[in-house]
């Protein structure tokens, strides 16, 4: 029996899911693929929708738990609603790199931040540059300490 | 099939028939550095998958085997110092990356490319290592390893891939086989059809990750032990490079799948899933993978030892 309970199989070719398939090149099909799986797009033809949704929450923890490691004192601070704050924020939208992920998160949340965490937060602010459109930018040393200074 | 083939007899291995898929400036390399040419395997032993959150505990683990860093995550021209003294120690480090995207249709990145040889060439590394995967397309990055369909078309890819990070490289490359939690509606052939047929066609070793095995079995409803059979009775021992260990767990997930987080302990079906490969290729090395959740040293240190244990 598997871990699920059911019996297993013995053709190896499960995991199919009958229906059309998409075409064009494998590269606008791995294109599709990603898009459906972090951009919001639509589910290609042919893949399992109950599998790609599972894939779906598996990368955004994934994400969740790299984002965490840049903003420990933000993730620390939601503790076990880490995931789903970030899950809330970033379903639907494609990675933008672990630091620039858990920003949106903190930029999401800045009224409700612990003081620990908004310290985080400018502590960032002081450092780099993002507005939420680019990807962060460090700020020059002299401006960063000038601002860090400024704030504490 | 029998022992593996002493040294010279793997690098006539290594020039035979697979190779000619290789485009020219392709390695030939044989699997065995001259140091050790009497080794059936690149690296020997247990290792761990070196991480700076647990690096104290790597540094006291006794019988290090060898070490895997994470490619992209270091920079060549000055590796973390608890990298730098296992290699003082001799102990070997591979690098694996994880970011190259060898089974993206797309154009390998050069940069991604030169980053992987360049830490390859910094740690002296026997062998360097990659995966069965991509992770962007169409100018997104999917955050994670996204399963190739298995087809012809897909080989072609990885064949071409896997020769363009070849001919920066001086050792060879292993290619993991991942943990997917779908499969495309295009594939032809079974995974261990396909694991073979990645080997033939790349000339690469498997990097054989027995948790990812144990995951994809399981989520396909399949017997992981069968599966297993199936990819040692297609893949000759002497083609796997090593192999991967890790924590997973189904309880992260409503709909039930079991996900290869590393994270989790170790579950004891895939730590006997390893001891079956053992006795199916013994003295194949052995790595743990741990990538969050870290629990205290001494928690790590049975774990270690239970895949020792399994591993012998």
């Amino acid at each position: 029996m598997t871990p699920h309970g059911e019996s297993y199989v013995s053709t190896p070719r499960v995991g199919h899911f009958d229906g059309p398939r998409a075409s064009g090149t494998l590269a606008e099909r791995q294109a599709a693929l990603v898009a459906a799986l972090v951009a919001g797009a639509p589910d290609p033809p042919g893949f399992d929708p109950t599998r790609l949704a599972a894939a779906r929450r598996a990368l955004l923890r994934k994400r969740a738990g790299e984002a965490a490691k840049h903003w420990p004192v933000l993730a620390a601070s939601l503790g076990p609603r880490w995931s789903a704050a970030f899950a809330a924020q970033h379903a639907g939208r494609e990675p933008g790199g672990a630091l620039r992920d858990g920003w949106d998160v903190a930029r999401a949340l800045r009224a409700e931040l612990t003081a620990d965490a908004a310290r985080e937060l400018r502590d960032r602010e002081a450092r780099w540059r993002y507005a939420g459109v680019r990807p962060p930018r460090p700020r020059r040393l002299r401006a960063a300490l000038r601002t860090l200074a400024a704030r504490r | 099939m029998g022992a593996p083939p002493a040294g010279e007899d793997r690098a006539a291995v290594d020039r035979g028939g697979s190779t000619a898929d290789r485009r020219p400036g392709g390695p030939v390399a044989s699997v065995r550095g001259t140091d050790a040419p009497d080794r059936p395997f690149a690296v020997d032993g247990v290792g761990v998958g070196w991480r700076p959150e647990i690096a104290g505990w790597v540094a006291d683990v006794s019988d290090l085997g060898f070490c895997e860093v994470i490619a992209e995550s270091i920079a060549p021209a000055g590796p973390p110092r608890g990298v730098v003294d296992l290699r003082a120690r001799g102990v070997p480090v591979i690098p694996h990356g994880i970011r190259l995207s060898l089974g993206g249709a797309e154009p390998l990145e050069p940069a991604r490319v030169a980053q992987l040889a360049a830490c390859a060439d910094v740690l002296g590394a026997p062998l360097v290592s990659e995966h069965i995967a991509f992770v962007r397309a169409g100018g997104r990055e999917a955050g994670h390893l996204l399963p190739v369909p298995r087809t012809r078309e897909a080989l072609d890819v990885l064949a071409g891939n896997v020769a363009r990070l070849s001919a920066e490289l001086t050792v060879p490359v292993a290619l993991e086989v991942i943990a997917a939690l779908f499969d495309w509606p295009d594939d032809e052939l079974t995974e261990p059809e396909f694991l073979a047929a990645v080997g033939d066609r790349t000339g690469a070793l498997l990097l054989l990750d027995v948790a990812n095995v144990y995951a994809n079995a399981v989520n396909r409803a399949q017997d992981p032990r069968v599966v297993l059979d199936e990819i040692l009775d297609l893949v000759p021992a002497d083609r796997i490079g090593y192999v991967h260990v890790a924590g997973g767990s189904a309880r992260h997930d409503e709909a039930g799948y079991y996900h290869d987080t590393h994270t989790d302990p170790v579950p004891d079906a895939v730590l006997g899933l390893l001891a079956h490969l053992v006795e199916r290729a013994p003295g194949v090395p052995v790595l743990l993978e741990r990538d969050g959740g870290y629990p205290p040293a001494a928690v790590l240190t049975a774990e270690l030892a239970a895949i020792a244990e399994a591993a012998r």
